[in-house]
C-alpha cells in the first residue's frame, strides 16, 4: 500500500515565486504557483494517517514545524493542475521523492495543456527528470 | 577598438572577480556586466559565464538563469558565432539554455550537469582537464596542444554529466566531449573523475565549436601563489597553470 505526504512551506516560498515570475515571462498564463516536496511511502500497511504524520514530523531532515506544513494526500497521483517532477536515477525503495508543482489561474487549476507547456518550458529537464501528471 | 569580453553577473554569481582578473592578466579586455545592464551585453564580442549559484539554483542549477534576459543576448551572440566560455554554474546555465551540446532546440536541454554520484555531495578536489578533441574542434581551446593538461579545482555538488542513452550517443558521435578528467600524468580512468560524470566528461563543446562549458575552475589554479606546489621562487602574482586555457580563449577572441 502506498501513502503520499506533501510538505510545503508556510513561510513565503521564494523558489515558487521565482518559478511564477519566470513562467509569466515565458508567456505562461499562470497566476499562482505552489511547490511542495512529495514523499511517496510504500509498504505502510496498517499505519494510520496520524501515525505516518507523526513519523514524518519527527524527522528533522524532512520537516521543520516552524516553516513547513504537512498534508497526507488522498490520492497517490498528482492533483488537478499539479505535476510531480522525479529526478531520474534516484529511487530508494522505501520512499520515493518528487517535487510537486501546482499551477493556478485564480482559484482554478491550470488546464492540462498549459501545465504541460510550463513543464516543458521550465519545470522539467527531461535529460535528468521525469514529469508525472 | 579591440575585442571586448563581457562577464555577466546574475543574482548569485560569485566567481566573477577572479575570472575578470585572469582574463585581464591574459591580455583580455574584460568587464563585469551587472544584470541591470543586460542590454549592453550585445556590445561585447565574447562572453564568459563564471561560477556561483545563479538565482540560488532555484528549480535546478542554471534553470532560471537560462531564461534570464542576459541569456537572450548571450544566446543571440552565440548563434552569430561569438565565443562563449562557461565555467561551473555558467556551464550548468548554458546546458539548461540548450547551447551545449546544442543537439536540441534552444532552451530545451538534452543534457545536464547534475548531482554528483555515487555520493550526492559537494566535491572540492584538485583535478586536471585533458583535451578529448583536436584543439581546432573547439575555438576556445584551439591554442592548446593535444597533450596539454589544464589544472583546475572541481568545486561543485552538481557536476556530473547526465543525459539519456540516445543523447549520450549524440554527444559522443558529435565530438562534443571537449575535456575529460585526467590524472597529473595524463592518464584517464574512473579514479580521475570526481563526480561520476558520464564519459568522464569535464567539458562539452557545441557543434559549431564556439561555446565551451566546463565544470572545474581553472581560474582558481591560475596564479603561481595558488598552485598546490606553490611554484616557489617565481613571481607569486604571475598567471600560470589554469591560465593556459584563458590565454587560449583570449587569443581566440582577439584573433
Amino acid at each position: 500500500m502506498e501513502r503520499v505526504v506533501a510538505i510545503g512551506l508556510k513561510i513565503p516560498d521564494n523558489t515558487a515565486y521565482t518559478a511564477f515570475a519566470t513562467l509569466r515571462r515565458l508567456g505562461i498564463a499562470v497566476e499562482r504557483v505552489e511547490r511542495c516536496d512529495i514523499l511517496q511511502f510504500v509498504d505502510v500497511d496498517g499505519e494510520s494517517d496520524e501515525a505516518l504524520r507523526q513519523r514524518v514530523e519527527r524527522d528533522e531532515t524532512l520537516f521543520n514545524p516552524n516553516k513547513h506544513r504537512l498534508a497526507i494526500l488522498k490520492s497517490g497521483s498528482p492533483r488537478p493542475g499539479e505535476v510531480w517532477i522525479e529526478t531520474l536515477g534516484e529511487r530508494p525503495e522505501a520512499v520515493r521523492r518528487y517535487v510537486g508543482w501546482r499551477l493556478f489561474k485564480g482559484n482554478e487549476a491550470l488546464p492540462r495543456e498549459t501545465l504541460v507547456a510550463a513543464v516543458e518550458a521550465l519545470l522539467c529537464n527531461p535529460a535528468i527528470e521525469r514529469a508525472i501528471y | 577598438m579591440g575585442a571586448r569580453i563581457g562577464v555577466p553577473i546574475f543574482p548569485g554569481t560569485n566567481s566573477e572577480d577572479e575570472t575578470v582578473q585572469l582574463l585581464r592578466a591574459c591580455g583580455g579586455d574584460a568587464e563585469l556586466v551587472h544584470w541591470s545592464r543586460a542590454r549592453t551585453l550585445s556590445d561585447y564580442d565574447a562572453y564568459v559565464l563564471s561560477g556561483g549559484f545563479a538565482y540560488e539554483d532555484r528549480i535546478r542549477a542554471g534553470a532560471i538563469a537560462a531564461h534570464d534576459r542576459m541569456m537572450d543576448f548571450v544566446i543571440e551572440g552565440a548563434q552569430r558565432g561569438k565565443l562563449v566560455f562557461a565555467i561551473c554554474n555558467g556551464a550548468q546555465i548554458v546546458l539548461e539554455a540548450g547551447l551545449v551540446p546544442g543537439t536540441g532546440p534552444i532552451r530545451r536541454p538534452t543534457a545536464a550537469f547534475t548531482r554528483n554520484a555515487p555520493a550526492p555531495h559537494f566535491v572540492n578536489r584538485h583535478v586536471y582537464l585533458k583535451l578529448a578533441v583536436e584543439p581546432s574542434r573547439c575555438a576556445i581551446a584551439a591554442a592548446l596542444k593535444t597533450d596539454d593538461l589544464v589544472p583546475a579545482w572541481s568545486a561543485h555538488g552538481e557536476g556530473r554529466l547526465a543525459a539519456s542513452p540516445e543523447h549520450l550517443e549524440e554527444i559522443v558521435a558529435g565530438g562534443h566531449v571537449a575535456f575529460v578528467y585526467a590524472h597529473r600524468d595524463g592518464t584517464v580512468d574512473a579514479a580521475a573523475v570526481p563526480n561520476g560524470s558520464a564519459l568522464g566528461c569535464a567539458g562539452l563543446v557545441n557543434r559549431e565549436g564556439n561555446v565551451l562549458a566546463i565544470m572545474p575552475h581553472p581560474e582558481r589554479d591560475a596564479w603561481n601563489f595558488n598552485h598546490l606546489d606553490r611554484a616557489e621562487g617565481k613571481d607569486p602574482l604571475a598567471p600560470s597553470g589554469g591560465a593556459v586555457l584563458f590565454r587560449s580563449f583570449v587569443a581566440a577572441v582577439t584573433g
